[in-house]
């Protein structure tokens, strides 16, 4: 999903990936569930913000467009609740997975993400060769993740005090309702200005996808992507070494830069 | 009043008769009585001869109850009257110059009714009654109340109604009549008092006024006679007159609750008149006084609401403290669009009137109270819900449907008392209730959901404090680091090209 543009130093996509071959990074399942996330977030941020900024033009504008607040406040709790169910699902489905057939937990965040942040880090600043080496999802693709579970989990929980107030506070203090108020406006800013700002950039704006990353969409990457992008990933999966991976990637695409070997801790 | 009349505390003498005069002239004339010119040549022998003894001061009759008139007329006097043609005995008739007989009467008020019927010897019912004015006055002659013509008509120096004086001002005009006990009968037999009663020490609002400036149609000529159905449609309709001048009230009046019960037929609905009186209006005050005093108006209608208020935190204040400070019914209600309080649009404008006062430092801050209530209750969800409402409202798309929980609902309207003086437990017990008002299931909690106007900080409510200072610091710094890790990505992206 991200490189620093060394690959496109010559031809451009369309022609690199005419021949190249296509792997599939993204189930069925995946992308359905991206798309509701898609849905339920817009809705959510639009019913959402406009009533945490309620006193803008913009934001009344849209409320009157709804029908008004009530409205909008019926809408924004059904979305959170279709949110909240595709929440548990994919914590379901993951959790089953994980633990019967044995899948890899590869967006379990370790110790690797944080060498790999620094390391690209130096990379920028011409302090190494190559960017880090990541395997199936990169530590900013982890940062996005979590971001967006563990800030679900909160909406969801805050969201349903907020929703059903009196039925909290027959077991939970009263002032558990402003909390949840503190806490589901903030994360919510949080949660948006991420995607907003970081998750837009990379997924369309960033020189390296643009006009859009349709991995996603397509459930396809294509390999030249695989290799800039999630080279141990491409390595595991073409059954290679990851030293052989690129050395054969480099003689292919003649691009990648001579350098120090992957980071230490990084395998297939 | 003595048989001739003294002098009226204004006026001399006219140089010419007014409209009255030229009207009793010619009907003297067309009577075919000998003209007025007769005053002139002289008065007759008999009258000379009566004026003998009448025409000195000094002697009196008096009455079986004691009271006592002076039987004097001024010579001069009566010879310029319109009757100074007429000798003594046309209208005394028992009397010559060689009779004088004793009489004897009851009294004063039984003296004047005899006497007054002599004039009604020349002057008919159907010539008095051409005036409006004595029209009324016959009208409740039927109910035995005789018209005394002497009471308004010099006995012997008989002259129009101005006395033959001058008369200065419409005013003085009017109040010729107007400062007698007059009555004008209603339809359904109610009295309207036609008393005016103006205290010329007292400076009113209107004491630059005529007459006929509020009295429209009224002058020193004309008198038209008026009909109402009781005393209230009179009230009602002399209120009219107000807005001539004071359009600008009389507009803000239509859109008022009150003028919408007077449209739908109750007469009780108050007018202009209820509220400021008659005649001798008093000037608008700001201070104590008049603020007490514009309680009181409500007070007439209002006597429930107003005994509450006067025990409630304001109310005490106003009257035991005489302090300016609080509001008065008119402050919440206004003086002239009192709205209906008990509407939606009404509801949502009082944590605005609230806040007048409630955020204004130079208000309350000397009583040690908060200006940050209205904030505080705006940026909560019932203020946010109230504030989306309105302008829903406004834009006429979307009527809500259920009322918000606004400052009165929890501290009361007329029976606001201190919330810092009351107990804390007492507080809550009834805020529950008023919780339950709206969310049905509400337990002993729910009320502390609701931060008591405080604002988080340290020392109250420190966990949404911390919440919400973390997030506050926590959101720049990921967003300008979001923002340099795309900039560095760019420049290194375009160095690498």
């Amino acid at each position: 999903m991200r490189s620093t543009g060394e690959g496109m130093k010559k031809g451009t996509g369309a022609d690199m990936e005419k021949g190249k071959k296509k792997i599939r990074r993204f189930s069925v399942f995946r992308i359905s569930e991206h798309w509701m996330v898609i849905l339920t977030s817009v809705v959510l941020f639009a019913t959402g913000l406009s009533q945490r900024f309620w006193h803008m033009e913009s934001a009344q504008w849209f409320i009157l467009k709804v029908g008004g607040v009530d409205n909008v406040r019926w809408v924004h709790r059904y979305a959170g609740l279709l949110f909240s169910l595709a929440l548990i699902l994919h914590v379901a489905v993951a959790t089953g997975r994980v633990l019967r057939l044995k899948w890899s937990p590869s967006m379990m965040i370790r110790r690797e993400d944080f060498r790999d942040a620094v390391h690209n880090m130096r990379y920028y600043f011409g302090l190494e060769n190559h960017p880090a080496r990541c395997d199936r999802y990169d530590y900013m693709e982890k940062f996005e993740y979590w971001t967006i579970l563990v800030g679900g989990v909160l909406m969801t929980a805050t969201g349903a005090v907020l929703w059903l107030p009196t039925l909290f506070t027959r077991f939970l203090p009263g002032e558990v309702i402003p909390a949840a108020k503190a806490l589901h406006s903030n994360e919510a800013l949080v949660i948006f200005l991420i995607n907003a700002i970081w998750h837009i950039y990379n997924s369309i704006f960033s020189p390296e996808v643009f006009p859009l990353d349709t991995s996603i969409f397509t459930g396809y990457i294509s390999r030249e992507r695989m290799l800039r992008e999630h080279p141990i990933e491409l390595a595991a999966i073409e059954g290679v070494g990851l030293e052989e991976l690129l050395k054969s990637g480099k003689k292919e695409t003649g691009v990648v830069k001579s350098g120090p070997a992957p980071a230490p801790g990084v395998t297939g | 009043m003595g048989i001739d009349g003294g002098p009226a505390p204004w006026g001399r003498p006219m140089r010419k008769g007014t409209g009255l005069a030229l009207c009793l002239a010619l009907l003297l004339l067309a009577a075919g009585i000998p003209g007025a010119q007769a005053g002139e040549v002289g008065l007759s022998t008999e009258s000379l001869k009566c004026l003998e003894c009448h025409g000195k001061r000094g002697q009196i009759h008096r009455f079986q109850n004691d009271e006592f008139v002076e039987v004097y007329l001024n010579p001069a006097k009566y010879k310029i009257s319109v009757h100074s043609f007429l000798s003594c005995s046309q209208c005394h008739p028992d009397f010559s110059t060689e009779h004088h007989p004793a009489r004897r009467f009851k009294s004063r008020t039984q003296y004047r009714v005899k006497s007054a019927a002599v004039c009604r010897g020349c002057h008919t019912a159907d010539q008095i009654k051409a005036k409006s004015v004595h029209a009324n006055l016959l009208a409740r002659e039927s109910e035995g109340a005789t018209p005394v013509c002497t009471d308004c008509h010099d006995a012997h120096s008989v002259t129009p109604v101005t006395g033959g004086r001058i008369i200065r001002s419409e005013t003085q005009h009017c109040m010729k009549c107007h400062q007698y006990e007059l009555f004008l009968i209603c339809r359904n037999g109610d009295k309207v008092p036609l008393k005016v009663e103006i205290s010329h020490s007292e400076t009113h609002a209107h004491v630059k006024l005529r007459c006929s400036d509020c009295h429209y149609g009224f002058s020193s000529e004309e008198h038209p006679r008026r009909n109402f159905r009781s005393r209230r449609d009179y009230t009602i309709a002399a209120s009219e007159s107000c807005r001539r001048c004071h359009f600008d009230k009389y507009t803000k009046t239509l859109d008022s609750v009150h003028y919408t019960m007077l449209s739908q037929g109750n007469l009780k609905a108050p007018v202009c008149n209820d509220c400021h009186g008659s005649h001798a209006i008093p000037h608008i005050t700001r201070g104590v006084k008049g603020r007490t005093m514009t309680t009181q108006k409500c007070r007439q209608c209002h006597p429930e609401i107003y005994a509450v208020y006067a025990k409630s935190v304001h109310g005490n204040a106003l009257f035991n403290e005489q302090n300016q400070d609080v509001p008065i019914c008119i402050d919440c209600h206004t003086a002239h669009d009192t709205e209906n309080p008990l509407t939606l649009e009404y509801h949502e404008k009082i944590p605005q009137m609230c806040g007048n006062c409630h955020a204004n430092p130079a208000v309350v801050s000397k009583y040690g109270l908060s200006t940050e209530v209205l904030k505080a209750y705006l940026s909560d969800f019932h203020g946010v819900t109230l504030g989306l409402y309105r302008k829903q409202r406004e834009e006429g798309l979307y009527k809500p449907a259920r009322p918000i929980a606004v400052c009165t609902d929890c501290h009361g309207t007329h029976n606001i008392t201190s919330a810092v003086s009351s107990d804390p437990a007492y507080v809550k017990a009834n805020l529950v209730k008023r919780c339950q008002k709206c969310h049905k299931d509400a337990s002993n909690n729910f009320p502390d959901a609701w931060l008591s106007h405080y604002k988080p900080s340290l020392s109250k409510y420190p966990f949404i404090f911390i919440v919400d200072t973390a997030y506050k610091i926590f959101i720049p710094i990921m967003v300008v680091g979001l923002i340099l890790q795309i900039f560095l990505h760019i420049w290194r992206y375009a160095v690498n090209r």
